[in-house]
């Protein structure tokens, strides 16, 4: 039996002391008690079902059956498309981890660096007003407008091809493409989308972390003559280690159960070039009505996401204690 | 003596910020041409923008001249100033109204949802908060290990049991499809957030009310609530933006497609006979975008603090 912090006082009415403490431990789970439904109705409960139906096979208009492991067995070796998905979900992970880690921090290092608080402010502003562009948008945009038959792309491609062949004297053919549906660039310009990959968000969080650099440091750089390229990978770059840190885990833990770009862009074709987990989940839940076969999907990628955070975290805890202890 | 040459960083954080425009000026530029334009000229200023401003100077300068324009029926017409001016007029509005027309109502429930959303998510995470921060009651350390451990369940764990039982519930097509789990997740974090404020709060305040016999309401209403506000627009702003762009989960729990939000009706759009006129497709695009726009401009700094501090919720 717990007691409050801090003890109600008044309290004539509650003369017994171990009444008044039952009520007031009754008053606070009455006052938590809309939240507790909620978070177990619409959190715990998906959570158990997630692992409860992954063991049921759904016929379609009909009964669930119990099917053991069998779903999980499809998952990991009977389904053609499970490595397919895997192997491209760790391309588009690796290429997001690749340019989240380093071009805003490049960016952010390079906004630090100006002399002016205002200019500093101004460009932290204006890299992050993209964010109110809804995300589907974006991908709409990029999707028609860039990608597109005649979008920015092939249209200056063309360009650029007339151009040289008018000046030159070349015969350089027509290299116009359907970005997302030639399965040979499907997979490169998914991952594009975005460039130049200045996330205003990501900014904000390295600016954070480069402006908590404390001056001393600085100063004892400049004096031991570490400026410039060198100063940003021998003192930066260590630095920000927790930033960097945040930043990989959701990258990763986004890259692993991501989809929903390429189901606006691509639904995984051509063919299975674009297919993720994540993606193929949500085709047997809602395409196929494969239910349990879904759940086990997620239970499988919870898994590899959770263990990925376990990993994340502790090998970047050796590497800080090696920074701080030297 | 060295020159300060820290002038130059503005070139390649220029052309960074350049790069990174370049689609949405496009997207803008776009709101105002017809199929035709983009078909034949992908570089180009609209057409009715330069007639309308070809106006303008003529009228200034006294010119008279013949306005090349496209007529009702859509083909290319030549004529004077009367002619042209309404012409350019309809030409300029056709893509931003048809756009209103088909998103208003995905607008109104993107409010609907998000505002039912952040009330509820701030209500009950500040009211669980305040409980959690003041008083040690019997199996607090139970309550608070089992609101912390969501944060481990992903996304993808819960999508596809979350939809058998919003199924099972009776939920689907309603926004409380949306609303309930939006507060039964977002809620976490909130708590969080606010449980670290109100701690912060000194305890002699609430002691000398309690003496005066303020029970838990007065408590959270003539304590908490002055003193937290700062915190509690973070809050609100945070919950907005993490519910107003989601698309996937309005667009499963809304099978038959009734109360679609901003996101997925964006997707709905771009799928429907509507996405062959491009203009309606980049206005709505636009269109879209002006409620986090206006957001951000009035309230910049807890924009700013909401979304990174929402960043720790993964």
């Amino acid at each position: 039996m717990g007691c409050p912090v801090a003890k109600r006082g008044g309290g004539a009415d509650h003369a017994n002391p171990v009444n008044h403490r039952l009520w007031s431990t009754a008053t606070c789970y009455g006052i938590i008690l809309p939240s507790l439904v909620l978070l177990f109705t619409f959190v715990y409960l998906p959570v158990l079902w997630a692992f409860s139906k992954s063991l049921y096979e759904f016929e379609v208009g009909g009964e669930a059956r119990f099917v053991g492991l069998a779903n999980y067995a499809e998952f990991l070796t009977g389904d053609p498309a499970t490595w397919t998905s895997l192997l491209n979900m760790l391309f588009i992970t690796v290429f997001a981890v690749c340019v989240r880690l380093s071009v805003p921090l490049v960016v952010a290092k390079l906004i630090y660096m100006l002399p002016s608080e205002r200019a500093r402010y101004i460009y932290r502003i204006l890299f992050l007003v993209p964010i109110v562009v809804p995300g589907v948008a974006v991908l709409l945009i990029w999707n028609g407008m860039i990608y597109g038959d005649s979008g920015l792309l092939n249209e200056t491609l063309k360009a650029v091809t007339d151009w040289a062949n008018g000046v030159f004297g070349l015969a350089l053919p027509d290299v116009r493409i359907g970005w997302l549906s030639d399965p040979n660039t499907a997979l490169l310009a998914l991952v594009m989308i975005g460039f130049p990959f200045v996330g205003g968000f990501e900014v904000l969080i390295y600016y954070a972390g480069l402006s908590s650099i404390p001056d001393s440091v600085n100063e004892a750089a400049t004096l031991e003559g570490c400026v410039g390229v060198r100063k940003f990978f021998l003192i930066d770059i260590p630095l920000v280690l927790s930033q960097l840190k945040l930043i990989l885990i959701l990258t990763i833990i986004g890259g692993v159960q991501g989809f929903e770009n390429i189901f606006v862009l691509t639904q995984g074709g051509p063919g299975f070039k674009t297919m993720v987990p994540g993606l193929w989940m949500y085709f047997n839940a809602f395409s196929f009505q494969r239910f349990g076969y879904a759940c086990a999907i997620g239970v499988c990628l919870f898994v590899l996401i959770l263990s990925l955070t376990i990993i994340n975290i502790k090998y970047f805890k050796s590497t800080e204690e090696a920074q701080s202890t030297p | 003596m060295k020159r300060d040459h820290r002038w130059a960083l503005h070139i390649p954080l220029g052309i960074f910020l350049i790069l990174t425009m370049i689609p949405f000026v496009f997207a803008v530029n776009n709101i105002f041409r017809t199929n035709s334009e983009l078909d034949h000229a992908f570089f180009a200023f609209p057409h009715c923008l330069k007639g309308l401003a070809q106006i303008g100077v003529d009228s200034v300068t006294g010119t008279e001249r013949q306005y090349l324009f496209y007529d009702e029926n859509g083909r290319k017409a030549l004529g004077g100033r009367d002619e042209a001016l309404p012409q350019y007029w309809v030409q300029l509005k056709r893509g931003p109204g048809l756009a209103w027309s088909v998103i208003r109502k995905y607008m109104l429930n993107s409010f609907i949802v998000s505002g039912l959303t952040a009330l509820g998510t701030v209500l009950i995470g500040s009211v669980t908060a305040y409980i959690l921060s003041r008083y040690r009651f019997a199996g607090y350390k139970y309550v608070f290990m089992a609101i912390i451990s969501t944060m481990m369940f992903p996304g993808v764990l819960t999508l596809v049991p979350s939809f058998l039982l919003v199924k099972e519930l009776g939920l689907l097509n309603t926004y409380w499809a949306m609303v309930f789990p939006y507060i039964a997740g977002g809620q976490v974090f909130a708590i969080f957030v606010f449980k670290s404020f109100f701690e912060g709060l000194s305890e002699d305040l609430f002691g000398c009310a309690r003496i005066d016999g303020a029970g838990h309401f007065m408590l959270y209403t003539h304590i908490v609530l002055p003193l937290s506000k700062p915190v509690f627009s973070v809050v609100l702003i945070m919950n907005v933006l993490g519910t107003w762009n989601n698309f996937l989960w309005p667009f499963i729990v809304n099978t038959e497609g009734k109360h679609h939000v901003i996101a997925s009706g964006l997707y709905v759009l771009a799928t429907s006979p509507h996405a062959a006129n491009y203009a309606t497709l980049y206005a709505a695009y636009a269109i879209s975008s002006i409620p986090l726009l206006l957001l951000f401009v009035y309230a910049t700094k807890p924009f700013i603090s909401g979304m990174t501090s929402g960043a720790f919720k993964a």
